[in-house]
């Protein structure tokens, strides 16, 4: 076994970008069909599927199914209304828990063998595992046939941006329109009197920055979850091409192309549940800082 | 803006297609998954709640029960103490009469045992008498060889019982 770093150049070694870039891109002939809605469709169904097996004979004495998702959705309950409070649990418990729930099999999906790998592209012919090839302007030509539904910014923007609408409805159904204004723009910290009049133009200040992080809300959390998942798509994917980058003889590639993503699979089941758990904590988190009355700030 | 959405593989078709999709779910799930699991775990919980209640309850109607039982054995022990008591003192008295009874009848016995005895030893004496008299006119009549009348036999006999002490 006869090799050298020094065969590398700094270009082969640059990482090879999962899924043919980052832009998801469409299936020949079906338009606005991507290969990552066509993900998202088959983690939906088997989603609904399950929760439907589940759920459909519910019995006092539960099955093995009913259990696993009584139990899971009384722990994602116990955890909303731990942040949100019980008053607004109920109603923003089913999108947090969708959230969660559809964000998690997303990313643990990505993980399934083939997908982001098999695909076909100009060069590849018309099923690959070679996501190599690149076209005249070293854009990558290679397609996926199936995308993790997370690592499309389109599906992580859909989701934040769902979740900004129920956020809005459930802040203006709890403090009322002029009640949020005011959450928003009024005094803060119980100040009263003058002090109150004279600190104003500080809490209009306050609360224009508050808006504009507030429209950035979906932007970051969309593109927190877009990025961690697609770097870690991106990583397997360099990590099971390293030892051909690296110059290995064929057979040698081979089984580092096994050992080498191996570790990172593991950590990118990891980084599946906690990239879930954070965006459905931080939505939880925005809830109950729109959904609690100035008065309880202070108790 | 535009132009990093673009490179960030931004469309609006392709978005609102995944909006339907996280809406569909979210709908989806609501109705078929959290409504009833909650609801069945809210039954669960509201049954556990009653459960724990009549667990209250048979614990108060057990102790009552068992505070019954106490004193109804106590009672009992009572009655039966008492019972045993009056037993005890009817089997004392009706012994001791039983004895004075028995005494009496023993003495009762006794005497005309006495009686009897007296009468028989009585009896058993005159018929010795008898004997013994009968005996010696026997005697008399075979040692001097004559036959005795009445007369002499009586005068024998009452001689011979005369000198006989019994």
């Amino acid at each position: 076994m006869v090799f050298s770093l020094s065969m590398v150049s700094i270009e082969s070694a640059l990482p090879m970008l999962a899924a043919g870039g980052i832009g998801a891109p469409t299936l020949p002939d079906l338009g606005w069909f991507t290969n990552s809605i066509f993900v998202a469709i088959v983690v939906t169904t088997a989603i609904l599927l399950f929760t439907r097996m589940a759920t459909k004979r519910m019995e006092m004495v539960p099955g093995a199914k009913q259990n696993f998702v009584e139990y899971l959705i009384e722990f994602l309950y116990g955890q909303v209304e731990g942040i949100v409070g019980k008053h607004v649990a109920p109603k923003a418990f089913p999108l947090l828990a969708t959230i969660f729930i559809f964000v998690l099999v997303s990313n643990w999906f990505g993980l399934i063998p083939g997908v982001g790998t098999i695909g076909f592209g100009e060069k590849t012919g018309p099923v690959s595992v070679d996501s190599s090839f690149t076209d005249a302007d070293g854009l990558y030509t290679f397609v996926p046939l199936l995308r993790p539904s997370t690592a499309d910014l389109n599906m992580t923007l859909a989701l934040a941006a769902v979740f900004m609408c129920v956020w809005l409805y459930l802040s203006i159904s709890e403090l009322g329109l002029w009640g949020t204004i005011v959450h928003i723009f009024g005094p803060k910290g119980g100040v009263q009197g003058a002090l109150k009049w004279g600190l104003m133009i500080v809490f209009i200040i306050v609360g224009i920055i508050e808006v504009v992080s507030i429209m950035f809300r979906p932007m970051s959390l969309s593109l927190r979850l877009l990025g961690n998942i697609y770097a870690g798509e991106t990583l397997l994917h360099t990590m099971g091409g390293l030892g051909e980058t690296l110059g290995f003889p064929g057979w040698l590639a081979k089984i580092s192309s096994v050992i080498f993503p191996l570790p990172f699979y593991f950590m990118e089941i990891l980084v599946g549940a906690l990239q879930a758990t954070v965006f459905s904590l931080l939505c939880a988190v925005y809830i109950k800082l729109s959904t609690t009355h100035d008065g309880e700030e202070h108790h | 803006m535009a132009s990093i959405l673009e490179t960030f593989g931004l469309d609006w078709a392709k978005f609102l297609s995944q909006v339907i999709i996280v809406l569909i779910v979210y709908g989806i799930l609501s109705k078929y998954a959290f409504g009833p699991v909650l609801a069945m775990l809210e039954v669960r919980r509201r049954r556990i709640a009653e459960g724990e209640a009549n667990l209250e309850t048979i614990k108060a109607e057990m102790g009552r029960a068992e505070e019954k039982v106490r004193d109804m054995l106590a009672k009992a022990n009572a009655d039966a103490e008492r019972l045993i008591a009056e037993a005890r003192e009817s089997a004392e008295t009706t012994r001791n009469q039983k004895t004075q009874e028995a005494v009496k009848e023993a003495q009762q016995i006794l005497e005309k045992a006495r009686e009897a005895s007296r009468l028989e030893h009585e009896s058993a004496m005159n018929e010795l008498k008898r004997d013994f008299g009968r005996l010696v006119i026997d005697a008399t009549s075979k040692v001097t060889g004559k036959v005795l009348d009445e007369k002499d036999q009586k005068r024998i006999n009452d001689e011979a019982v005369g000198q006989v002490a019994l």
